[in-house]
This record gives C-alpha cells, sequence and structure tokens, in this order.
C-alpha cells in the first residue's frame, strides 16, 4: 500500500476522492452564501425602490395635513394622510393593548401553570390561528361585529388583535422557557407563592426578551391590510378621526385606494404612503433587535 | 428554646394563590406555633450547642417513596436526621440524594409528574400533612441548591431581600435581616460598599454565599444543600465548608455531595445511598474508617461509583 502510493506526503496526503469532496464543499458553500445575498437584496430592493418613488411626494404637508379631494380636481387628493396616520396610530394602538397583554398571559399559562399535554395542544392552537389567511379573520370579524351594525375602529382593532395575538404568544413562549428552571425553584424553596415567583422574577427576567415580541407583533399588524377592508375601510368623513366607534382612516387602505386611482399624483402619494409605513415598521425592528440583544445578556447569566 | 414556626399557619396565610394579600401581611408573624413546642420530642443537645447557639428541630424520614412519572426513585428511605448536626448524603449518581432532600422541602413535587408518599416530620409535625401550608414548609426547610443561581435583575441586597419583600415583609426590620444574613456567611465585608450592585457580578464562590444568606435570611431551621459546592473552585468550596460549620450552631442541616472527602470534613454523620435505599447510616468517623456494610466499604474505598 506505501508502495503503491508513493506521495512525498506518507499520511498526510489527501485520501482519493478528496478532490470531488472539495468542489462538492464548495458548491454548497456558494449555494447558502447566494441565498444568503438574495435575501438581503430582496429587503434592500424593497426599501430603496419605495423610498427612491415616495420621497419626492413626502413632505411636511403629507404627513399633516387631512386629504383634500373636490370635484374640481376628479377627486385626486391634494392634501396629506394625516388622518391615516392618527387612525393607524390608534387601530394599533388598540389592538396592542388587547392582544400583548393577552399573550403574555397565554404564555405565561402554557409555561408556568400548564401541565405538558395542554400547553403543547395550545401551542399548536397559536400556530393554527398564526397561520389563519388574515383575509379570513376579517371577514369573521365582519360577520360578527360588522354585520348588523357598521365598520367601525373597534372591529378593526379586534381584527388586528387576533392577527396580533399568536405572534406575541409564541414569542413570549419561547422566551419565558429560557428564564432558568433554576430561578424558579430558588423563588419556590424561599416560600413564595408561584404568582409571585412569576410577576417577582420570571417577568423581569424574561423582560426584554417579552418586550421584542410585542414590538415585532406590533411591528407585523401595522401593515395588515386585509382584516382592514371588512373593518375599517369605508369613512364617512375624511377628516381626522380618533373616534373608534366610527370606521378609521389608516395608512394600509389608503395606500391602497390612493393606488387604485387612475392620477399619477395619487400613485406619488401611495408611494408615500408605503415609505411612511415601512419606516415605522423598519424603526420597531431595530428596537426589537436592541431589547433583544439586552435580554439575552441578561439570560446569559 | 425557641418553637419550630409553625407548617400550618391558619387564617393568615390560608390565601389562594391568586389574592395578592401577602403585599399587605402585617411584616412580622408570630414566631410561635400552635399546638407543640420542640422541647416535647427533641433529643439531648448535642455537645458543640454553646453560647448563641439555637436549637433546632430533627427531621424524621419514614416510609418515603418519590416517583417521577411511573418510575420509582426512593423506595422507602427510613431516616433520623438529628437536629443541628450536619448530615451528608453520599452515594453514586442516581442513588437518590438529591431526590431525598428535595422531598423533605417539598421541592420535589414541583418537577411535572413528580410525587412522593411517607413522612416526613419535622420534631412531629408532618412536612406532607395535607393541612400544611408548602410556603411555611419551605420558610421552615430552607435550601440551597448546585449552581448559585441568584436572581439576575436584583441587586446584591434585593436578593438577600426577596424572600422577606416577596413575601409581604417591609420596613426597617427587613434591612437589619439582610444585613445580619450577610455578615453570616461572611460576605459583609466584601459587599457592604456595593449592596446595589447586581448579584450576578459577583464571583461564584461569591454567589454562593449570597445564596445562602439568601436561604437564612428568612430565618429557617433547617437548611438542605444539593451539592453546593460542585460549580465552585477549591478555596471557595472551603469557605463554604467553614460557613457550613458555623450554621451548625443554629441550623439542622443536610448536604448532598459528590465528593467524599467534603463528606468527611463537614457531616457529623454521613448516609451512603445506593439505587433509591439508605444502606448506612452512620457517624462520619465510622462511615467512612469502619463501614458495617460492604457496599459502603467498596464505594468509600472508590472501588465503584
Amino acid at each position: 500500500m506505501a508502495l503503491e502510493n508513493p506521495s512525498p506526503l506518507g499520511l498526510l496526503a489527501p485520501v482519493p476522492g478528496s478532490a470531488r469532496r472539495r468542489a462538492v464543499n464548495r458548491a454548497v458553500e456558494i449555494a447558502c452564501t447566494l441565498a444568503a445575498v438574495l435575501a438581503v437584496a430582496v429587503l434592500l430592493l424593497v426599501v430603496i425602490s419605495v423610498f427612491i418613488k415616495g420621497a419626492p411626494a413626502i413632505s411636511w404637508k403629507f404627513l399633516t395635513s387631512n386629504p383634500q379631494t373636490s370635484t374640481l380636481n376628479f377627486g385626486v387628493n391634494s392634501g396629506g394622510i394625516a388622518n391615516s396616520i392618527v387612525g393607524s396610530a390608534i387601530l394599533i394602538g388598540l389592538a396592542s393593548a388587547m392582544a400583548v397583554p393577552v399573550g403574555i398571559l397565554v404564555a405565561i399559562y402554557t409555561s408556568e401553570f400548564a401541565g405538558p399535554r395542554s400547553s403543547s395542544g395550545i401551542r399548536f392552537a397559536l400556530d393554527v390561528l398564526n397561520g389563519v389567511p388574515t383575509i379570513v379573520t376579517g371577514v369573521f370579524v365582519y360577520g360578527v361585529l360588522v354585520v348588523g351594525a357598521h365598520q367601525s375602529g373597534w372591529a378593526g382593532a379586534i381584527a388586528l388583535a387576533i392577527v396580533e395575538l399568536p405572534i406575541v404568544a409564541r414569542s413570549s413562549q419561547e422566551v419565558l422557557v429560557l428564564v432558568p428552571r433554576t430561578l424558579h425553584e430558588a423563588g419556590l424553596a424561599l416560600g413564595l407563592k408561584r404568582w409571585r415567583v412569576v410577576v417577582s422574577i420570571v417577568l423581569p427576567t424574561a423582560l426584554g426578551g417579552l418586550i421584542t415580541g410585542a414590538v415585532l407583533g406590533v411591528a407585523r399588524v401595522a401593515g395588515e391590510t386585509a382584516p382592514l377592508i371588512f373593518t375599517s375601510s369605508i369613512f364617512s368623513n375624511l377628516g381626522l378621526t380618533t373616534n373608534p366607534a366610527q370606521a378609521m382612516p389608516n395608512i394600509p387602505v389608503t395606500l391602497f385606494s390612493l393606488s387604485e386611482s387612475a392620477s399619477p399624483q395619487d400613485h406619488a402619494q401611495a408611494w408615500a404612503s408605503a415609505l411612511v409605513l415601512i419606516a415605522f415598521v423598519l424603526i420597531l425592528s431595530i428596537l426589537a433587535r436592541a431589547f433583544h440583544a439586552r435580554s439575552m445578556a441578561k439570560l446569559s447569566h | 428554646m425557641e418553637p419550630v414556626r409553625s407548617l400550618s399557619e391558619p387564617e393568615a396565610r390560608s390565601h389562594t394563590p391568586a389574592d395578592p394579600a401577602p403585599m399587605t401581611e402585617p411584616s412580622s408573624e408570630p414566631p410561635a406555633g400552635p399546638g407543640f413546642d420542640i422541647g416535647a420530642t427533641a433529643t439531648a443537645r448535642p455537645d458543640h450547642l454553646v453560647g448563641g447557639a439555637r436549637q433546632a428541630p430533627a427531621v424524621d424520614i419514614t416510609g418515603l417513596r418519590a416517583f417521577y412519572g411511573r418510575s420509582e426513585a426512593l423506595h422507602g428511605i427510613d431516616l433520623h436526621i438529628a437536629a443541628n448536626e450536619v448530615t451528608a448524603l453520599i452515594g453514586p449518581s442516581g442513588s437518590g440524594k438529591s431526590t431525598v432532600v428535595r422531598c423533605i422541602n417539598r421541592m420535589h413535587e414541583e418537577i411535572p409528574n413528580a410525587r412522593a408518599e411517607g413522612t416526613i416530620t419535622l420534631d412531629g409535625v408532618n412536612v406532607y400533612d395535607s393541612a400544611t401550608d408548602i410556603t411555611a414548609v419551605r420558610r421552615v426547610i430552607g435550601m440551597v441548591f448546585q449552581k448559585p443561581n441568584p436572581f439576575p435583575t436584583m441587586s446584591i441586597f434585593d436578593n438577600v431581600a426577596a424572600g422577606l419583600r416577596l413575601s409581604g415583609q417591609r420596613g426597617p426590620a427587613v434591612k437589619d435581616k439582610v444585613h445580619a444574613a450577610l455578615r453570616s456567611v461572611g460576605l459583609w465585608e466584601e459587599v457592604k460598599d456595593r449592596l446595589n450592585a447586581p448579584g450576578v457580578g459577583l464571583s461564584g464562590g461569591q454567589q454562593q454565599r449570597l445564596c445562602i444568606a439568601r436561604t437564612i435570611a428568612i430565618e429557617p431551621q433547617v437548611i438542605l444543600m444539593d451539592e453546593p459546592c460542585s460549580a465552585l473552585d477549591p478555596i471557595a468550596t472551603l469557605k463554604i465548608e467553614e460557613l457550613i460549620a458555623e450554621l451548625r450552631d443554629q441550623y439542622t442541616i443536610v448536604i448532598v455531595t459528590h465528593n467524599m472527602q467534603q463528606a468527611a470534613r463537614v457531616a457529623d454523620s454521613t448516609v451512603f445511598l445506593m439505587d433509591g435505599a439508605v444502606v448506612e447510616h452512620s457517624p462520619t468517623t465510622e462511615l467512612f474508617t469502619r463501614p458495617r456494610d460492604e457496599r459502603t466499604e467498596r464505594y468509600v474505598t472508590g472501588k465503584f461509583g
């Protein structure tokens, strides 16, 4: 054998077939790299194209004045989207006020109080709820709350909350699972009640991660359109409204109707609305990341 | 002699878990438990109890069986743990040492599907009686864990105060108890200038002493230690061992250890467990020098385990 392989490297010589293995290795590496580059490129393309097309129409007036349309300019919006920005903020705020506390409570229930079987059942249910197409959620809320009544900010907020709930609950579960068992035990061994351990020891330890989940949930519903089309899309007036009992103008629906218009001016405004929306989501994502980093530092102790 | 605190604390502690009542409870509870006094059943005072020593209760375990789901980890343990002594539990991995101590303060049942049968009495009062309040059991029987586990969001001071404050105690008494606890674990000089610094910023050995301080701040009578030095270096280990020797004056101590030298150094009596049963329980020197059981001899001489 040694005679058949007179390599000067002896035992350190490459084994047969290593050239092919090296080639496969290289190919897999390149494929993975390309996929990663592609994902980042898609994000950049979306952000950059929205920025290029939306930035020209962004102005102080666009952000701070209500839509102005008249028959003189064929219904084209010569004002801004202030009413939609305020409406979206209220809808998201109401939805999060419902979904975040309930989501975190669900997560606490599954990780602290429920048995293994019911907790995995709830986890599965949340995943299914997360997978329900949001237009179905919209139709459901439409059928329950809008039919026989009228569209309203409440109906829209509830539809958004249903979308947000599983996101918040699942991400909170993931974080609570990371809180070391030994901290629970330390608390219980001090003779503390279980709820006291959860409130004073587990939740503060997981706080950063819980905020991350909540912020990601908010970012996700900020752009949800389908649930709002059925519940908060027919605006009786185009003025600023802060009353959730009425249908509330909001950025996604406004973006949609502006883009449906025939006027290039409206199209420019649609892009500008998209830019406002995407900027909001980006800022929230960055915030979520910051909280996440803080939380991981705390949990790794 | 100070009576054991009641395990069944009636009205004042009978709230449901959702009840925020502990927040408003009076800051000090009467230490006298109704109905029993350890003087009635206590054995003779150990020789080392002098001066500021305090009589702690003895622990008696009878017919203890413990289960994890369907598998039985302890097959009927009978054990007398003498008051104001250090009792070491030794034995190979999986012999049930940790399970025994976790049954004494009812931490065992916190594991999903785990349960225990039998009786464990503290000077005659059954820890497993249906009328006992589990949180009272754990206040009387403190526990120190294998890995130091200070609460990561809390300062040094708050860590030690946690057991007091989170069960509703307020006021200057808390501060005094925290300072006293830090002094008695020998941590005071090291941390007195940074009581507000995070507890997790201390070294491993300091963290473990912090956890012991947290345990004794709530004034338990029995302290369980589940391999308290296994994550520490030899010098930190030595400090903990010295501390255990001092704590013996005030508490009944049960320590689980993998380290036979440690058992020999700190324990008055040593229990050798195997496969969920007690093989031998003797005074420490006797167990290591003249073991009665052949299995004990083979284990302590390093022939297996």
